[in-house]
């Protein structure tokens, strides 16, 4: 018999889906009084369920509900947690453990256990499956339930474990994606959304408006007033360049008094090559891109991987459409024809160089197969599933990680479909057949530089040999004594041993290597006779030394297939590639697929004429063929969320339903049709967002910061600190120091005596511990996006303002607010010498003359003269601190030893410089520059 | 969290501000969760505000002296006297060298004395005469095991929880967990050696993955002692304090134009606290306003014990003062006594073991000791047989991370206990084997964490300090 109730449609959910209204209970009734909202409906559920389980209200009052629509049922509230929790053993897993299958109402009620039936409807304590969940006997060995999913099962039995619909009789065998699961918002395909119909006036200038307006005057709130236009100008640039407007750039816009400046700053900003540097950095955090290989403990360099970030910086200052930006980093090599045989011959065409950096897109997961790793085949596996991390939560918005080892717990995405995707990499990721980032690189010499390599290299061979042969007979002689330790009547049978390869040593040979394992000489000179290793080391340098001579050889890093080969993919149990299981085929995940707006992923027709798969060259081009239900709309999400601070999904690497809800799900489908039907263009869509009323809105907004200070709803422009980046990059450009040339390899990072990671060569001290920084001059200044990102050594002044750790990627970036910051404000070396540097800009600009300087400060660093209060209470902040400072820098003053060593020696020594600099860096610290309007 | 999870507070806050942390923070007050809250997807904000465990804990701080290196357990805390009598006969078993060319199978039985101490009659080497004073205060542990056979996995294991590298440190997890007691004092600290770092020097206080707020302070032996801690000579004192006058009178006056914004607020209240920190990390190092007496109970005043003594003494002024953790290092790894270990090996213990000492008896008179675990320890121990075959002076002992032995006072471990056992050799733990990762989960135990319920959501997945290792909580050890 199945239940089913009349009122069982929409509203009711405990666990968050698609409830909009419905009136809450009495034990919510602190709660009535607030506006009734969706969080606040939901609250009010799970606090009924806390109550519950806390047992501080008895079932007959849940079940004596005015509103039935608080009846937890089954597809919709009970089976997302067994399926969590259970379905691998009780239902989806090969086998059917004690016979108890979990996925339908029916078989629970139907099914018999020793103990009794699994569910009795209303008697929850006759129900065999509460008693296991709430005594912690089931889940066997893994995580007991929540409180508040225990209740909930208790609860859905008490009400008469209902379902929303009537059950089929039978369900094949495995895996299944109940109608529930395909309804999910995410999968359903995008349609472009009517826009309500609208007239263009101040309020409203954009259909983005449309939408966002009428979700915020549901809540009673309206748009903030038109931001200023200082507080704009300021906004687009720190917004498009990552940078602080000139001074004369502000002039210039305030004076404009035309209808349409606005619309032409945000022209102009999007044409200047910094826009590439900073919107670049947005997708370097998506597809994790870093300096370093991870993984392993040593955290190599990854020397080459700056083309990549070139690549990327040059296709948004292009604005490369982000079709063809998608196909070219999924499958560059494909589409230049390219196979690991032919890469060095037509690398030598800049077309196909392009592409094939674009592919180090999936070079960016930690790779540790070219470090000293305790397990190669398990740091391959581990390369392989960064990387579908990586693209699965940057195109995909689908953290698809633990169907590795079993079916999604929370989304309907099986093994089999993780092992479906993986087949799509696996012929260029093949754990087989790998290269290691060193065997990953495509080498650009010429010709000629080639040959006169080739006759440097045979001539170090010859010295290799030569050092080869020394360590050899030193090896001997050290042999021969160790020998001679031994008592006589063993030696000929040592020898015998020693000389004989590990394997094939008889049990006597091992055992008497055992009793005398220093006999055992096989290698270690270094550890036998240092001197005589001292003597092979000499040698072997001779050959560093004139390899040294070789041309220098540039390199791109990039990924290939073997031609023809393409290898079986397995399915393997528990994620273990030790244990294959069946055979699996390239395919989208079936959710996605079946979700297609018409056809969906295809491999069967391989016409592709190319000597790799076509794999990831076809299924790229399924991504972005606009029948897809996800990419688009992760990106436009994503670029919403750089743009606001907030995204509509504000999860977005994550739109399962372990993720966020869209807040405004028409303007997200919107947004993508939008971006899909302008050729996937990023800047037409950065001018839509631009010239909206949401964007151009002021950050006052008293209403809208009471009733919703995250935001959500879009009543204002928040506030938003800067990320680490643009902090440095923004210091830079006001001290002056800011260089701005552009591209090539990463500027290098060392650590100092002190622990800081700066900009510079690393050197040893005398111990030959590496804590000297060697300065770099004025390369040093250039834009952080320039400076070498170690996965293990972030540069200090980024770090503290929450630069990411690239583990494999970032998806959304903390914007933490802690002390240390303050600290490093106040004292770190690089902003005191950034100061430093402004106020002797700021004297040089205006010699003699203090209100200029303060002026010219002001306008640097705030965009505006400062009032004249401002420059007063300056003044005497001069006066007095110059007076601090003057009786400190006195010639008396005794100065401890260590700490000079660990500033760098300021510049000028003049009190006044110093005053005004300690001005500058106060500028530099405060709020005000901190946060963007 | 006091002041977000009063109830005043929730109800003040508007319908659609109320995250599920608020919620949750309310059925905390009414006493109905006791799960500890899961940080959701999406940008978080994470902060060291004091936080209350589900559990009851016993555990509020821990001092950890982590022995980098491997102390040889066979010569300070594992009588063998069996050994004796095999000494320099060819070892019977399979043992694992790391170096062959001063690898050799005979057997070295320890050349130092035990003796039964204290009330327990727990025994140890005549190398610790000052750990006997306090042997029935500690819960010595002599079956623990990583199983690798290498400094870095094995110090990885012990103080991130497993062999892989970017694991935050266990005083970043207590951090994560529990937040800080003072607002003024990083809530972990890593107390360097003077001589310099230890081996692999910041992956012993990353935060790894854990949002770097987390990360453990280094504090240096000389100045500068903590980064950032001072500005320029030319701004030091008053300029300084004028300077951070000037920044909040700006700061305030951008506020009034933007009152209500909580972030900034929040960042004028951190450069309060920048403030504070100075003065108090100041105040907190400075041991001259110590007496006499309590300089000389850590070896102050005498050279060898000088500098650790100094360590231990200022570690007790950090939890005293609130710190969740602290760690003092040694410099290298200085305990790695592959040879010459018969005059090494006493050296080693000269200058920590007063001092180690002195720190438990203080916390206990200053009634302390319940609530601070103390931690002595390495990532390994020793082999049964001799390195370095090279004359009695020069011998030693290879690595061995199957059974070696570390010792805990105090925050709920049992007083005058030891267990476990390795076996006759004192090469491998076998009798109530205690992994790194038991190790952890009865640690977080006493601190009032469920090991598999303390988790960091991270790509979709739930992380712990122990993983996927199938950690107990060892209760043999909880008092």
């Amino acid at each position: 018999m199945v239940k089913s109730s009349p009122h069982g449609s929409q509203a009711r959910n405990f666990t968050g889906e698609r409830t909009n209204r419905g009136p809450v209970s009495v034990a919510a009734a602190l709660l009535l009084h607030l506006k009734v909202s969706f969080k606040i409906f939901l609250m009010a559920r799970r606090l009924i369920i806390a109550l519950f389980a806390a047992g501080s209200i008895c079932i007959t009052s849940i079940s004596g509900m005015a509103d039935s629509s608080l009846q937890p049922r089954f597809e919709t509230d009970i089976r997302p947690i067994l399926k969590a929790h259970c379905f691998d053993c009780h239902g989806e897993g090969e086998k059917l453990s004690g016979g108890v299958d979990l996925r339908l109402r029916h078989f629970m009620i139907e099914t018999k256990t020793d103990d009794g039936m699994v569910v009795v409807p209303e008697k929850p304590d006759s129900s065999v499956i509460v008693k296991v969940i709430e005594s912690g006997e089931m889940p066997k060995k893994q995580k007991s339930l929540s409180t508040n999913e225990m209740a909930l099962i208790r609860a859905w039995i008490a009400t008469g474990a209902l379902t929303v619909a009537e059950e089929p009789h039978e369900l094949p065998k495995g895996f299944l994606i109940t109608e529930q699961e395909r309804g999910y918002w995410a999968f359903q395909a995008i349609v472009r959304p009517p826009v309500p119909a609208w007239t263009k006036t101040e309020g409203v200038r954009t259909s983005i408006d449309v939408f966002v307006l009428q979700k915020l005057r549901e809540q009673h709130l309206d748009f903030a007033a038109e931001a200023d236009k200082l507080a704009l100008i300021r906004r687009v640039y720190f917004d498009l360049l990552g940078l602080p407007p000139p001074p004369e750039e502000v002039d210039a816009f305030l004076a404009d008094g035309s209808p349409d400046a606005y619309e032409r700053l945000v022209d102009r900003v999007l044409e200047m090559p910094e826009y590439g540097e900073r919107w670049g950095r947005h997708w370097l955090d998506t597809a994790g891109y870093s300096d370093s290989n991870g993984y392993a403990e040593a955290d190599s360099v990854r020397a080459h991987a700056w083309r990549y970030r070139d690549y990327v910086i040059r296709a948004m200052n292009t604005d490369k459409p982000w079709n063809d930006f998608i196909i070219e980093q999924m499958a560059g090599d494909e589409l230049a024809g390219v196979t690991q045989e032919n890469a060095v011959a037509k690398a030598a065409d800049s077309r196909v160089r392009e592409l094939l950096v674009a592919t180090d897109f999936l070079r960016m997961g930690p790779d540790g197969t070219g470090d000293d790793v305790p397990d190669q085949n398990v740091a391959r596996n581990q390369t392989i599933a960064e990387t579908l991390k990586i693209v699965s939560s940057s195109l995909l918005g689908l953290s698809i990680g633990c169907a590795q080892c079993h079916d999604h717990r929370y989304d309907p995405i099986s093994q089999v479909d993780y092992y479906r995707m993986r087949s799509i990499f696996e012929p260029a990721l093949d754990w087989k057949n790998w290269r290691n980032p060193a065997q990953q690189l495509v080498s650009l010499y010429t010709a000629d530089d080639r040959k006169k390599a080739d006759v440097i290299e045979a001539d170090a061979r010859k010295i290799d040999e030569a050092a080869g042969q020394m360590r050899k007979e030193f090896l001997e002689k050290v042999f021969e004594k160790e020998l001679s330790k031994l008592p006589e009547e063993i030696r000929e049978s040592a020898k015998a041993a020693r000389n004989t390869a590990g394997g094939k040593r008889t049990p006597e040979q091992v055992a008497l290597l055992k009793k005398y394992p220093s006999a055992d000489v096989q290698g270690a000179l270094d550890l036998y006779d240092p001197e005589s290793n001292k003597k092979v080391l000499a040698k072997q340098d001779e050959a560093t030394k004139l390899r040294a001579t070789k041309p220098p050889e540039p390199f791109l890093m990039a990924l290939t297939e073997r031609s023809g080969k393409v290898p079986e993919t397995f399915l393997f149990n528990r994620g273990d590639h030790e244990q294959p299981k069946q055979k699996v085929e390239p395919g989208e995940l079936q959710i996605l697929q079946s979700a297609a707006a018409g056809a969906g992923l295809s491999f069967s027709k391989k016409d592709t004429g190319l000597e790799s798969s076509g794999r990831r060259l076809i299924y790229a081009k399924w991504l972005v063929s606009g029948r897809h239900p996800l990419t688009a709309r992760v990106l436009v999400n994503r670029f919403w969320l750089n743009h606001f601070g907030c995204g509509l999904v504000n999860s977005p690497g994550e739109f399962g339903k372990q993720g966020e809800r869209p807040t405004h799900p028409e303007l997200l489908d919107w947004l993508a049709s939008e971006f899909m039907a302008n050729g996937w263009k990023l800047k037409p869509l950065h001018r839509l967002i631009m010239t909206s009323a949401v964007y151009r809105q002021s950050s006052h907004n008293d209403a809208s910061l009471r009733a919703d200070p995250d935001n959500r709803f879009y009543g204002r422009m928040k506030l938003q600190r800067f990320d680490a980046e643009t902090l440095r990059d923004s210091i830079l450009a006001v001290s002056g120091k800011l260089n701005k040339e552009k591209f090539g390899p990463a500027l290098p990072i060392a650590r100092d005596d002190a622990g800081r990671v700066l900009t510079g060569e690393q050197k040893t001290n005398g111990n030959g511990d590496p804590t000297i920084v060697e300065p770099i001059g004025e390369r040093a200044f250039r834009r952080s996006i320039y400076v070498e990102s170690r996965r293990s050594l972030p540069l200090t002044v980024l770090e503290a303002f929450d630069e990411p750790v690239m583990s494999p990627n970032c998806a959304i970036r903390q914007a933490s607010t802690v002390a240390p910051q303050s600290l490093m404000m106040l004292n770190d070396t690089f902003i005191a010498q950034q100061a430093q540097y402004f106020a002797e800009k700021l004297q040089a600009e205006n010699p003699g003359d203090v209100r200029s300087q303060l002026n010219k400060a002001w306008r640097l660093v705030y965009g505006t003269a400062p009032k004249e209060g401002e420059v007063l209470t300056s003044l005497v902040y001069l006066a007095e601190q110059g007076e601090q400072i003057r009786a400190r820098i006195a010639p008396t003053t005794v100065k401890n030893e260590a700490k000079k060593s660990e500033k760098p020696s300021t510049v000028s020594q003049d009190p006044q410089t110093l005053a005004l600099a300690s001005l500058c860096q106060a500028l530099i610290s405060a709020n005000r520059f901190i946060y963007i309007e | 969290m006091k002041p977000f999870c009063s109830r005043r507070h929730f109800l003040k806050a508007s319908s659609f501000s109320l995250s599920s942390l608020a919620l949750a923070c309310l059925l905390r007050d009414e006493g109905l969760l006791a799960a500890p809250i899961k940080p959701p997807l999406g940008p978080q904000k994470f902060d060291l505000s004091p936080k209350v465990p589900p559990l009851v804990p016993t555990a509020k701080a821990m001092i950890s002296l982590f022995m980098m290196g491997g102390p040889s357990h066979i010569d300070l805390f594992d009588p063998k006297p069996g050994m004796a009598k095999y000494d320099g006969q060819p070892f019977p078993g399979d043992i694992k060298y790391d170096n062959a060319a001063e690898a050799s199978s005979k057997v070295f039985a320890s050349p130092f004395k035990f003796d039964k101490r204290g009330q327990c009659g727990t025994e140890l080497s005549e190398l610790l005469p000052h750990l006997a004073e306090i042997v029935d205060e500690i819960t010595l542990i002599r079956s623990m095991k990583t199983g690798v056979n290498n400094h870095l996995e094995s110090l990885l294991a012990l103080n991130s929880g497993t062999f892989r590298g970017g694991q935050p440190s266990l005083g970043s997890w207590l951090g994560y967990a529990l937040g800080s007691e003072t607002r003024d004092l990083p809530a972990y600290v890593a107390m360097t050696d003077p001589r310099g770092l230890p081996q692999f020097a910041s992956q012993h206080w990353t935060s790894g993955w854990l949002p770097s707020i987390y990360q453990g302070t280094q504090v240096r032996a000389k100045e500068p002692r903590i980064l950032n801690l001072d500005p320029s000579d030319h701004l030091l004192g008053a300029a300084q304090a004028r300077q951070l006058q000037f920044i909040q009178g700006l700061n305030q006056e951008h506020l009034t134009e933007h009152s209500g914004e909580l972030d900034l607020e929040a960042r004028i209240a951190s450069y309060e606290l920048a403030a504070r920190m100075q003065v108090s990390a100041k105040e907190a190092l400075d041991i001259s306003k110590e007496t006499e007496a309590t300089r000389k109970l850590y070896g102050i005043d005498v050279e060898a014990t000088r500098d650790y003594g100094t360590r231990c003494l200022i570690a007790r002024r950090l939890v005293e003062r609130g710190v969740r953790f602290v760690q003092v290092l040694n410099v290298g790894q200085s305990w790695d006594h592959h040879g010459g270990l018969i005059k090494a090996l006493p050296n080693s213990c000269n200058a920590v073991d007063k001092p180690a000492a002195a720190l438990v008896k203080d916390l206990k008179t200053l009634g302390l000791l319940d609530t601070t675990v103390v931690h002595w320890g390495g990532e390994m121990g020793r082999l049964p047989v001799l390195q370095n075959d090279t004359g009695r002076e020069k011998v030693g002992r290879d690595h061995n991370t199957h059974g070696f032995s570390m010792w805990l006072a105090g925050g709920g471990f049992k007083r005058g206990y030891a267990h476990g056992e390795t076996d006759e050799w004192g090469h491998k733990a076998v009798k109530d084997v205690v992994n790194h990762y038991d190790y952890h989960a009865t640690l977080l135990r006493l601190f009032g964490f469920e090991h598999d319920k303390l988790t960091y959501q991270r790509n979709g997945q739930e992380l712990s300090l122990t993983g996927k290792q199938n950690a107990r909580v060892v209760q043999e050890l909880i008092a």
